[in-house]
């Protein structure tokens, strides 16, 4: 099985390749579109705004659309989830995947960014009461795909699922032995 | 009391960090910053912690210099592609570029001390380019005879002149993300946290509170007392307790812990 790690340049990938590679896959780092993998991961960190505009820079937008669309799987993390969506206030210009409908929010708590870790709630028995690492300023509230959330003055949504799409608002690859079972499920 | 307003409305919970002071390559701790006891290998104790349920690992290149930097960046690479729990490293940090290398080379965080106070830019630098999140400034404080708060540098070898209370003021207004707070007449001693220092006032970010654990109980007053976050060092690495006794006394005293389910 082979998994492609999509690299916009916007920060170390060196722990998401060992996760996967750890999850038993070969695992290529690719800077421009390509076709020949099983699973596509989206890893981002930094502004929306910027993220997004890597995206259109690489010509990776249309390349995504369209594996999503022959349902294929995918999986995004941190603000590679958040791209799904549709757009944030972060950068209100920017345009999302918009494959999951809603706009991105700030969280509401005083301290921000969240840092650390907190206990999914979750029905779903692979996420449920396990605790996951947090670093971020915004996320989804909520959504119709939520399948785990998380309270930070206010109740977000830490993941979503439709078919074999997955978005992560934490990051399973520093979430511990969890996270790497989890990212090892999400990724078969 | 502050630890009411940090635990409220949150899904986060409080986390033990396994602090490892390298030098040479090895991990050693010391009394009081001074002599030195050699206590393993720095990824092999990282990954015992990580084991044990520590929640974040902490590498200090106590002894760094330009020289061993290379050492330093190819231990945080390893350690990088080995843990799967989050890692601050500091230690040698002078300048934005050196910055730049222990981020390319996977550290998740930096911290800065002495750095820090001689270019207090390099907070708003970093900030910027890797975000608040990723900085925490370390400040060594210590009560002085006249019962006074001191700032040190330098491994808690210099006094600063600038006042404990302006300091955290401006690293704050700076931009750093977490605050790693070592009361220097507390630490190696094994009496606990500094509480009042904790305690006396509600801090706008994360504070990881560091030096003077002895037993579990410290640990739970420095959660009481407001910590975010508790740093140890000696209690772990001469045996004493493991990271899971430490969480699970915790948990039998109501706090939350992250937890295998």
């Amino acid at each position: 099985m082979r998994a492609g790690i999509i690299n916009l340049n916007t920060g170390n990938l060196l722990s998401i390749v060992s996760a996967v590679k750890k999850a038993g896959f070969e695992t290529v780092v690719i800077d421009k579109p390509q076709a020949d993998f099983d699973v596509l991961l989206l890893p981002g960190q930094g502004r929306f705004g910027f993220v997004a505009a890597q995206l259109d820079k690489y010509n990776w937008r249309e390349f995504i659309l369209n594996w999503i669309a022959q349902d294929k799987r995918f999986i995004g993390i941190c603000v590679g989830m958040q791209l799904m969506f549709e757009s944030s206030v972060e950068d209100t210009d920017a345009k999302g995947l918009g494959v999951f409908s809603g706009q991105i929010q700030k969280l509401k708590h005083a301290k921000t960014p969240m840092v650390g870790w907190a206990k999914l709630n979750s029905e779903n028995e692979l996420f449920k009461d396990d605790y996951v690492y947090f670093v971020n300023s915004y996320a989804i509230a909520s959504s119709k795909y939520c399948i785990a959330s998380v309270n930070y003055a206010g109740d977000f949504c830490a993941a979503v699922q439709k078919g074999k799409l997955y978005g992560f608002q934490f990051h399973p690859e520093k979430s511990g032995l969890y996270g790497r079972e989890l990212l090892k499920q999400c990724l078969n | 009391m502050s630890q009411l307003n940090t635990w409220l409305n949150t899904s986060l919970v409080p986390r033990i960090i396994a602090c490892l002071d390298v030098a040479n390559g090895r991990v050693v701790k010391g009394t009081n910053y001074k002599q030195l006891l050699d206590m393993g290998e720095p990824i092999e104790l990282a990954l015992k912690y990580e084991q044990q349920g520590a929640d974040e690992i902490v590498f200090l290149d106590i002894k760094a210099s330009v020289d061993k930097q290379q050492s330093a960046l190819e231990m945080v690479r390893k350690v990088a592609m080995n843990l799967s729990i989050p890692f601050t490293v500091g230690g040698g940090i002078k300048q934005l570029s050196d910055v730049d290398k222990f981020f390319n080379a996977g550290a998740d965080k930096v911290t800065l001390n002495t750095a820090a106070v001689e270019t207090p830019d390099l907070i708003d630098q970093i900030a910027k380019k890797y975000g608040s999140q990723s900085l925490i400034i370390a400040i060594d404080v210590n009560r002085e005879k006249s019962g006074k708060l001191a700032i040190y540098t330098h491994g808690g070898s210099i006094s600063v002149k600038k006042s404990y209370q302006q300091w955290l003021d401006e690293v704050v207004d700076r931009g750093a993300g977490e605050i790693l707070m070592t009361a220097m007449h507390k630490d190696g001693t094994g009496t606990g946290f500094d509480l009042e220092l904790l305690a006396q006032e509600d801090f706008s970010l994360p504070i990881i509170a560091s030096g003077g654990a002895n037993e579990p109980k410290d640990f739970l007053d420095a959660i009481n007392a407001g910590a975010d976050a508790v740093l140890a060092a000696g209690i772990f690495h001469r045996g004493e307790y493991s990271v899971t006794e430490i969480k699970q006394y915790l948990i039998n005293n109501n706090i939350d812990m992250r937890m295998k389910k």
